[in-house]
């Protein structure tokens, strides 16, 4: 079969034959897993980073990393949700690494860029305006609620993760849902 | 943050409970029935709320990500430089010379991409990953060769597997000395050949 057609057949595969076929060390095979979940580890990435600063690093190092891995991994199928888990370890590693940098400057999150009316009102669906109104979150309100409600960390995982006692991170994540709830009502 | 008037989500607005409350609330499925709660209107529409930013949460991402602009090739490519340059060699196969001095041998991982070229050989299936089961490293010792693949749509599963077992032993025979006494093919899926669903949407589950 010419190379063309097999490299068409690859792109629609199924995840499973993919993942399968990378962990053999077929790199064809794995350059489609990136095409085909590069965007969303992107756009995940920036969501637990609060930045675009990290997110092409972070995400080249979540997929060479898979790549490394991916022998062992079991349930081939899950491959996607494999690779968001190792996309958001990799965002916690950096997030830890800038605290340990920047320790004596105590960091400052800063007041939160503040979501206009106007920009509500330009939304085009209900996921649209959450997307706009977390973008006002305050950082460690976003990082707590991203981290609990996208990647499924429990409070305790999470308070691990950020040096934070889990009753900080609870309180962190009911305020974030409460100004999220706000900010998406009123635009119903 | 905005005030927006009416929706209440502090304890004063919720008879008495919090917003951390409820969502555990949720979370637990609503079981077991908490009445003061549910007899609550404003627990209940904060309920509602909270329910709603679950949904756009689990839908958001993708959302974000149909709409975020493709990466660089650059960037792609930097990736792919990477990888290559760790090869997964797996287990070293002895090949018998005639001159005793002469000591070959050829990597796990190449048998693996004659298995994966002989599967693309094949139309109408797509081969997934391979496993040498036995001592490969043992001139002569048996080994079965497993195989995970997709078989397209419409096409007879034992006759393409069959076609697959055939290559499979050919390509070994002439380019190894592996005893392969068995091609055991794992078909986990038939899905539409590659035409029917072409124009870019996403076959991954």
């Amino acid at each position: 079969m010419a190379d063309q057609e097999r490299r068409h057949d690859l792109e629609t595969a199924d995840d499973r034959i993919l993942a399968g076929r990378a962990a053999d060390g077929d790199v064809h095979a794995f350059e489609v897993l990136v095409r085909r979940y590069g965007r969303l580890m992107r756009v995940y990435a920036r969501r637990i980073l609060g930045s675009n600063a990290d997110v092409d690093d972070v995400v080249q190092e979540a997929f060479i990393q898979a790549w490394r891995s991916l022998p062992t991994l079991t349930d081939l199928g899950s491959v996607k949700s494999w690779l968001m888990r190792i996309t958001s370890n990799k965002c916690i590693d950096r997030i830890r690494r800038r605290r340990d940098e920047d320790d004596i400057a105590d960091h400052d999150p800063g007041a939160p860029a503040s979501t206009t009316p106007e920009g509500m009102w330009a939304a085009r669906s209900l996921e649209d305006a959450l997307s706009r109104a977390l973008a006002g979150l305050p950082e460690e309100q976003r990082r707590c609620w991203v981290l609990r409600e996208l990647a499924g960390y429990s409070y305790l995982d999470i308070g691990r993760e950020l040096d934070l006692p889990s009753s900080t991170v609870r309180g962190l994540i009911a305020r974030a849902r409460k100004n999220l709830i706000r900010e998406m009502e009123a635009w119903r | 943050m905005t005030d927006h008037g009416s929706f209440g989500l502090e304890p004063d607005d919720l008879d008495g409970h919090t917003i951390d409350e409820l969502s555990d609330y949720l979370d637990s499925g609503r079981n077991p029935i908490d009445p003061s709660i549910e007899s609550s209107p404003g627990c209940r529409m904060a309920l509602a709320a909270l329910e709603r930013l679950r949904s756009a949460s689990s839908q958001m991402l993708e959302a974000e990500a149909a709409i975020e602009p493709e990466p660089e090739e650059g960037w792609i490519t930097g990736i792919l430089q990477n990888i290559s340059r760790e090869v997964r060699s797996g287990r070293s196969i002895p090949i018998p010379h005639p001159d005793a001095a002469a000591r070959l041998a050829i990597t796990e991982g190449s048998v693996r991409a004659l298995v994966r070229a002989a599967g693309d050989s094949i139309d109408g299936l797509m081969i997934g990953r391979c496993a040498l089961d036995g001592d490969v490293t043992e001139p002569g010792a048996p080994v079965t060769v497993s195989i995970d693949a997709t078989v397209y749509w419409g096409r007879s599963i034992p006759q393409v597997t069959e076609q697959l077992r055939i290559a499979v032993f050919e390509s070994l025979a002439l380019h190894t000395d592996l005893d392969v006494v068995a091609v055991d093919i794992t078909v986990h899926d038939v899905h539409l050949p590659p035409q029917a669903d072409a124009d870019g949407k996403e076959a991954g589950r």
